[in-house]
């Protein structure tokens, strides 16, 4: 009886095993350190619900721990806001974790300092033929590599409307130009709808979620390459203050999108969208799939009439009328004083490359149809819904890409812009002054 | 017997040792360090061990600062709204609670307390969620009881201070009517009857009996409204995050966007010893002109 009771435990933690590694097969390297490595991320189970990048991160990350029980692996885990704010306070302390996740923005200002140069080490990847090289850029500082890019590469700026709606107001596919939208707006605001919803409360939404977008359709690509590279571009250049006037005229002089947009945050606009107080809303993935988590457990028919297209074309702007900002916003970065202990270096070496390695690229692929920094092959689309396979398309084949401007620069570059436009979008400043300040932030901080 | 029980001074001092010590540590320690490292440029996630000295530069950057100022000035509006709102508010509410014809003072007591005992994190969502424009109960009776339109009350920078007071004064009215209820308490009931006698109406007991009776309770709460609303903060995060723009910018929240959000260290201690060296001037100068102010009702 003993016999066969040992054989039924040994059996059950030997299918144990194998179903934890049939999730998602990190490659279980055999690593010399045992002792503690300590990660600091931000993929909370809340954040992780429908939400395939932080589902992806913490199924790997769960797959890796079961892998190397001689690591006691540490985890302290925050909500995003709260995230920015404490790991700005371990990099001002030099007291980061071992592994942590870098914002674009910091590189330049982190770099050697707080994140380690793992040029060589991500180039001796075993992964590394298979990596998207693009997502390094925000990353990479005179040449040198700071981090994996990690979670998905996700657009911030999409607008999903629903097409039922639309097409009541006359349009069968979402206007591509704003002037069709002001018409638009006509038409729902006598229902008592708003055209488009739109959350700012939070500042940073009209940067990642719209100027980005929108700012590149009048200077293009070169001009923020420029301003990266601190090579001439302005701030106060004539066409990015022109696209700062055109969204003061948006936001300020008409009625397409909801009078609070100043307060309420994206997750207020995508309920507005959710209940039908807004015919569409602008945001990024992560708002496509809590729509998407939502509408389908309880709207079926608002299910299936969803909708995606980029930001319509203002009539003076000139480049890329079907471009979107899509990217990596952050890299697993490894604290430089890691390096002291070869083994440690070598298990947190092995953590980044699983954390944006084979095994979470497929995850995502096979689960959410989104890719990250490793690519997964072709997804193969028959598998998944009519929306999720739209969005696909929309991401990745259907649209170009431009740059998230708050993934490179400063971060107290943003944090004056950002509160300042939320002032011009009240009225309160003028685009100009808005260029003005910002550029003397930048000028200070860059 | 007396000398029996009388502690030596060495278990005295030993008992002192382990608050002071963490007094010092918890106020002093910080407030030096903060000054300490406003005199160096420390930002961008540099390490302070690598920081540059730059003397007095974040103090001259802090003086030419207009949004600095901007914030002190929405502190001052703060403290004038919640003095008002606060102090004089619960004043009137205790008078009324005290007075003969008033029922359930303990229910009163209790219930008007009851706010200051919430996180203000949770006192600012419950006002945004008051505040909100689809969803409100403020639009809600506007449009409904009043026949008004829906307004978005946090966006409006022209009167978003105003509506950020509100809930400062709901959340700590009950507090200063506990305090007032029990300086009140303390006064004979008989100077009351004599007044009564003498024809004195409500409004004149107020002002020449109460008033000038419990001025040093008075005093304490004034100190109190002050340094609170010289260091608001919580509330105010989670409403607005100092929005529409820096409408509703106080100095605490500036000094921690320029700290945490802007990575800029050491300009953001000087900006904590600039809240530290304003809050001393407010609430003194403010002392001072009650003092003056109350000297000839005592009199």
């Amino acid at each position: 009886m003993k016999k066969l009771t040992a054989l039924f435990l040994t059996l059950a933690l030997v299918l144990t095993s194998v179903a934890a590694f049939a999730a998602t097969p990190v490659a279980a390297t055999e690593l010399a350190y045992k002792g503690t490595l300590k990660i600091m991320h931000f993929s909370t189970s809340e954040e992780s619900e429908g939400n395939g990048g932080s589902d992806g991160f913490r199924t790997t990350l769960a797959a890796w721990k079961a892998a190397h029980p001689e690591i006691t692996l540490e985890e302290n885990v925050l909500a995003n806001a709260e995230y920015k704010t404490t790991i700005a306070q371990y990099a001002g302390a030099q007291d980061l974790p071992d592994v942590y996740l870098l914002q674009g923005m910091n590189t330049i200002a982190w770099a050697d300092k707080n994140a380690l140069d793992l040029t060589e080490i991500i180039k001796a990847s075993p992964y590394y033929a298979d990596y998207n090289t693009a997502y390094f850029t925000p990353f990479t500082v005179d040449g040198k590599i700071y981090g994996y890019p990690v979670l998905t590469g996700g657009t911030c700026t999409v607008v999903i409307y629903d097409k039922a709606m639309w097409a009541e107001a006359g349009f069968e596919t979402f206007p591509g130009t704003w002037e069709e939208v002001e018409q638009a707006a006509e038409y729902f605001s006598g229902k008592g709808i708003d055209a488009i919803a739109f959350g700012n409360g939070g500042k940073w939404q009209m940067n990642s979620d719209f100027i980005s977008t929108l700012g590149n359709r009048y200077t293009g690509p070169d001009w923020f390459a420029s301003l990266i590279a601190k090579s001439g571009a302005a701030f106060t250049d004539e066409a990015f203050v022109a696209a700062l006037k055109e969204t003061k005229h948006l936001f300020n002089e008409t009625k397409i999108f909801n009078d609070d947009f100043n307060v309420v945050t994206n997750e207020d606009a995508r309920e507005y969208f959710i209940s039908g107080d807004a015919a569409a809303m602008i945001g990024g993935n992560w708002d496509e799939a809590y729509i998407w988590q939502v509408l389908k457990d309880t709207n079926e028919e608002k299910f299936n009439n969803i909708g995606f297209a980029v930001l319509p074309q203002p009539a003076d702007a000139t480049f890329a009328p079907d471009s979107q900002n899509i990217g990596l916003g952050y890299a697993v970065a490894i604290n430089p004083k890691v390096a002291e202990d070869p083994d440690k270096l070598a298990a947190a070496i092995d953590l980044a490359q699983e954390l944006t390695g084979p095994a979470f690229s497929t995850f995502v692929a096979e689960n959410y149809a989104l890719g990250g920094l490793t690519s997964a092959g072709d997804v193969d689309l028959s598998k998944f819904d009519a929306i999720t396979a739209a969005f696909y398309n929309w991401s990745y084949v259907d649209t170009s890409t431009c740059e998230i401007y708050d993934s490179y620069i400063s971060s107290a570059v943003w944090d004056v812009f950002n509160t300042e436009v939320q002032a011009m979008l009240n009225g309160e400043m003028e685009p100009e002054q808005v260029a003005a300040d910002t550029q003397a932030a930048y000028e200070a901080n860059y | 017997m007396l000398q029996s029980v009388k502690p030596r001074r060495w278990v005295v001092v030993l008992y002192l040792l382990i608050p002071v010590a963490l007094f010092i540590f918890s106020v002093f320690v910080p407030l030096l360090t903060a000054l300490y490292f406003s005199f160096f440029e420390w930002k961008n996630g540099q390490s302070i061990y690598t920081a540059t000295y730059n003397g007095l530069t974040n103090y001259k950057q802090l003086i030419a600062d207009p949004i600095f100022w901007q914030s002190f000035g929405n502190n001052i509006y703060l403290v004038v709204a919640c003095i008002i709102g606060q102090i004089g508010l619960a004043f009137v509410l205790v008078l009324f609670a005290n007075s003969k014809l008033a029922v359930g003072k303990a229910v009163h007591r209790t219930f008007g307390f009851f706010p200051s005992t919430i996180s203000a994190v949770c006192i600012g969502l419950i006002w945004s969620i008051i505040f909100h424009s689809k969803y409100g109960l403020l639009n809600w009776f506007v449009v409904n009881v009043l026949g008004g339109t829906k307004q978005a009350w946090l966006g409006d920078s022209s009167h978003v201070m105003l509506y950020v007071s509100i809930p400062l004064i709901w959340q700590f009215i009950g507090y200063y009517m506990v305090i007032l209820f029990s300086a009140i308490a303390g006064i004979d009931q008989q100077i009351f009857e004599s007044a009564e006698i003498d024809g004195a109406n409500g409004f004149q007991t107020a002002i020449h009996i109460t008033l000038p009776m419990i001025r040093s309770t008075m005093l304490v709460c004034l100190t109190l409204c002050v340094a609170g609303n010289m260091k608001a903060f919580d509330s105010i995060w989670t409403m607005t995050a100092g929005g529409p723009g820096y409408a509703s910018y106080v100095m605490a929240l500036y000094g921690y966007t320029v700290s945490f959000q802007q990575s800029n260290m050491g300009y953001g201690s000087a900006i904590s010893i600039g809240i530290f060296v304003l809050s001393l001037l407010v609430i003194g100068g403010s002392r001072l002109l009650v003092n003056r102010m109350t000297r000839g009702l005592e009199e």
